[in-house]
């Protein structure tokens, strides 16, 4: 596949799955663009491989995952964590809207591997193996990345639940 | 739960920027630094091809009347490419025209100036290679750019090889290595093989010169703008040169294919000396060679090397 082609296919989803890891759609297309300029350059070979689209998730995720973000992710980890506190209140309860955004926020705040895990999982339908891959770690290290993060959810989930009961 | 997480997330993508966005702002970045890259890509790719000094000492300007007068664009510069020691394999002049393309002066390492080898001048003082090289040949040296040539490999593996053309099968009785008759494409140690054989060439390092040189021009062919970019990012840590020089603003001229042409100076009979036999440069043939050379009357070399 060329690479004018790829990024035609691919481009919208690509930055859909960098929004989503990074919760900030603007880091979001700078990562996106910097790899599509790199990505470019190694065509020939990327190009070649079975899966160049799991060739260049991995590359979008390491990025993020890189020292260089670590600055933007925290802060916009502040950010949400300040917004998750505020989203209960914000809505009725019943509103499936007000869920999701409640859940959205507690996403945010994730470890930033826990949260790209749980994309690869979740938003990518990737297989352990998959995720192992794009994560560049073991197996286990991704069910074990996964688990945490969904026991935090959980946590977050219950104990809202039972805040919310009592104010109702 | 594991519903309200697909749509959290689907929710949070669905934030993207609009992909047309993207793909505008890859498309003016693609254009951009197209000139840098290749600018950087070609010091680099020209300081591994091979060594020419070039004359003309900046302090004898009216002593040297006639040296054309040059567009304020056009510069030269001396590519120095050493091996791990800092001593030169391959010494370069050329001369970077405003419209990009490259007129080289290849300058033997072995020549003999006074005392000292001129591959060893680089190690004491880069100005004293550029001096001599300024004495030499008559010619200002506006800069000069300096690789390790065991850079070059992974230069020619980033461009996905770089075609030469050998003229009949040789053999490195040092290396080993063996290189058959015609066209071939190399890279990474193949290529370190090709430049720095000497051994088992009819000319020595006069056929090794040669072989920069074709390497050089193999290696210009290959840059464009889909690897430009790369080389560059890649090749940049790897050069140096000297204070002062506004890199950035070198490279604008930089603008497509780049286009090389290769020559050697002319030496005389070798002269010995208390370090062995040298090499010797009649200072007036190599002005008035250099002259041609950049003034773009040279002739064009065979296409294929020993």
């Amino acid at each position: 596949m060329g690479f004018d082609q790829f990024v035609a296919d691919r481009l919208d989803r690509l930055l859909r799955y960098a929004t989503a890891i990074t919760c900030d759609k603007h880091l979001a297309q700078d990562i996106v663009q910097n790899v599509l300029m790199r990505a470019q350059h190694k065509w020939e070979r990327i190009g070649a491989m079975d899966a160049p689209y799991l060739y260049v998730k991995r590359m979008v995720t390491n990025d993020y995952l890189s020292w260089r973000h670590r600055k933007a992710a925290r802060e916009i980890s502040v950010e949400r964590s300040e917004l998750a506190k505020h989203v209960p209140s914000m809505a009725d309860p019943a509103d499936a809207h007000a869920e999701r955004e409640a859940m959205r926020a507690r996403i945010a705040v994730l470890p930033r591997k826990q949260r790209a895990a749980l994309v690869l999982r979740f938003y990518e339908d990737c297989s352990d193996a998959e995720i192992a891959q794009v994560l560049g770690c073991a197996e286990s290290t991704v069910r074990s990345q996964l688990s945490r993060a969904l026991q935090t959810l959980r946590a977050h989930e219950l104990a809202r639940s039972a805040t919310l009961g009592v104010h109702s | 739960m594991n519903d309200l997480i697909r749509q959290a997330i689907a929710a949070e993508a669905e934030e993207r920027v609009d992909s047309r966005t993207v793909l505008a702002e890859l498309h003016k970045r693609k254009k951009k630094p197209f000139g840098l890259i290749i600018g950087v890509a070609t010091l680099t790719v020209a300081a591994a091809a091979a060594a020419v000094i070039i004359p003309t000492t900046i302090k004898k300007t009216d002593a040297s009347p006639a040296v054309q007068p040059v567009p304020a664009t056009a510069q030269n510069v001396l590519l120095i490419g050493t091996d791990n020691n800092d001593y030169t394999d391959s010494l370069v002049l050329a001369r970077f025209e405003a419209d990009g393309s490259v007129r080289a002066v290849s300058l033997p390492r072995d020549i003999q100036v006074g005392d000292e080898r001129l591959n060893r001048l680089f190690r004491q003082d880069p100005k004293k290679l550029t001096s001599t090289v300024e004495q030499l040949t008559s010619t200002k040296v506006d800069h000069y750019a300096v690789i390790k040539m065991s850079e070059f490999g992974r230069i020619a593996q980033l461009v996905g090889g770089v075609e030469v053309c050998v003229s009949a099968a040789t053999v490195d009785v040092q290396t080993g290595a063996t290189f058959p008759a015609g066209s071939q494409t190399l890279e990474g140690d193949r290529a370190l093989q090709f430049l720095r054989q000497r051994m088992g060439l009819p000319m020595g390092d006069f056929d090794r010169i040669k072989r920069h040189q074709a390497f050089l021009a193999g290696l210009a062919a290959k840059i464009n703008k889909d690897n430009a970019l790369a080389l560059a990012g890649e090749v940049g840590r790897s050069v140096r040169v000297d204070e002062g020089w506004d890199v950035l603003a070198f490279a604008q001229r930089f603008q497509g294919p780049v286009k090389i042409f290769t020559a050697t100076l002319p030496i005389t009979d070798p002269g010995v000396t208390p370090n062995g036999q040298g090499l010797g440069v009649d200072q007036a043939q190599a002005k008035q060679f250099v002259e041609a050379q950049f003034g773009g009357t040279a002739q064009p070399q065979d296409r294929c090397v020993n």
